[in-house]
């Protein structure tokens, strides 16, 4: 079975060029980051349309850094930024970088699984962007980021219990509040 | 004064003829949220024309209107400006629940939804639909005019009661 045509991608000429891209890259983190890179999927062999790197929460930095700067990478833009709920797998999170080269024009996926008891690294410093990913990821999903002791809620009422894209959180608990939120003056003020 | 000079006189109580000028002058405050806003939108736009039962007065201000029209769906970080919006109108004031999502929730059986205008404030008037047509907007609307007429709305009954009502009390009292 080729698992190749199972995903649809839309890359439509430039999968060749693409592809030659990614088989470079993929060697030169392997090469590079040797055991902190836990696996590597890759669209053909695996199911996914672009390449995605599990990395360890230690390297994470570094490899987002390298990916950012490096010469025949150029993965500037950081496309979306999320996390998924693995339970009851060990780490229980996942962390997902979905990185865009405006040079290049392609795409790379980086994952980092990151238990509840940790803090994730924190890349703010590589795009200011993140923050508001973070304060979601935090909302939804209740992961801590490093550096950020008193990160807030960006959609839900910030009087919520609880973390509502978990899995352990039923849709059904309707938490309602007909009152006003009351002023947080410490908000006023950033981070 | 008749025709011919004649003075005619029309005899009547003051709270029915306050109901006949409420009833005929509803100010609607459009509170659109999602789509069912564009079907309030055509509802009063000049094919179905609501101004034809004194309710083409639209205000933006809850200080100015007395008909609340909760149009769309309300999650759970719009239900303390719908309910900051409604403390703010004057009274008497109505509601109308506008559609499935501001009725009962609608599809969205989440836990970001309210299930119901009805569980934050006070509502008058139900309009079934995903989003209603205008005819049952026009009928929601009349229904209203007749209950404030009667008296037996709950901005009405506040104000002669002096005490709020639940909304299975308003049932039983209806039957």
């Amino acid at each position: 079975m080729n698992i190749k045509q199972q995903v649809v991608t839309n890359f439509g000429s430039e999968l060749a060029r693409f592809e030659a891209d990614w088989r470079s890259q993929v060697e030169r983190i392997k090469a590079r980051f040797k055991e902190a890179v836990e696996g590597i999927s890759f669209p053909g062999t695996d199911f996914t349309d672009v390449p995605i790197v599990r990395v360890k929460p230690t390297s994470l930095i570094e490899l987002l850094s390298f990916m950012k700067i490096e010469a025949g990478f150029d993965y500037d833009f950081c496309a979306d930024f999320t996390a998924s709920d693995e339970s009851p797998r060990e780490p229980r999170f996942d962390i997902i970088y979905n990185l865009f080269s405006t040079t290049r024009h392609n795409r790379i996926r980086v994952k980092m699984g990151i238990a509840e008891s940790e803090e994730a690294p924190s890349i703010r410093s590589l795009w200011a962007g993140a923050d508001w990913s973070e304060r979601e990821i935090w909302d939804m999903f209740g992961v801590r980021f490093e550096g950020r002791p008193n990160i807030r809620r960006i959609l839900m009422d910030n009087r919520w219990k609880g973390h509502p894209l978990r899995k352990d959180y039923s849709i059904y608990s309707y938490q309602i509040f007909p009152n006003p939120e009351p002023p947080y003056p410490e908000y006023l003020e950033d981070e | 004064m008749g025709k011919d000079g004649s003075t005619s006189i029309f005899t009547t109580k003051l709270d029915v003829l306050a109901n006949w000028g409420r009833k005929n002058a509803l100010w609607p405050l459009p509170f659109g949220t999602s789509c069912c806003g564009i079907e309030m939108m055509a509802t009063l736009c000049s094919d179905y024309d609501m101004s034809r039962f004194g309710a083409e007065v639209v205000r933006f201000s809850p200080r100015q209107s007395d008909l609340l029209i909760c149009a769309g769906i309300i999650n759970s970080k719009m239900a303390p400006v719908l309910k900051t919006i409604y403390d703010q109108m004057t009274e008497p004031k109505w509601v109308m629940s506008f559609g499935a999502c501001a009725s009962s929730g609608g599809i969205f059986n989440v836990y970001s939804v309210a299930q119901g205008i009805d569980t934050i404030i006070p509502v008058d008037v139900y309009v079934p639909g995903c989003p209603p047509a205008p005819e049952g907007v026009i009928h929601a609307l009349m229904s209203l005019q007749e209950a404030i007429m009667q008296g037996r709305t709950r901005a009405q009954i506040r104000e002669k009661f002096n005490q709020d009502i639940s909304p299975i009390n308003f049932l039983k009292e209806k039957q």
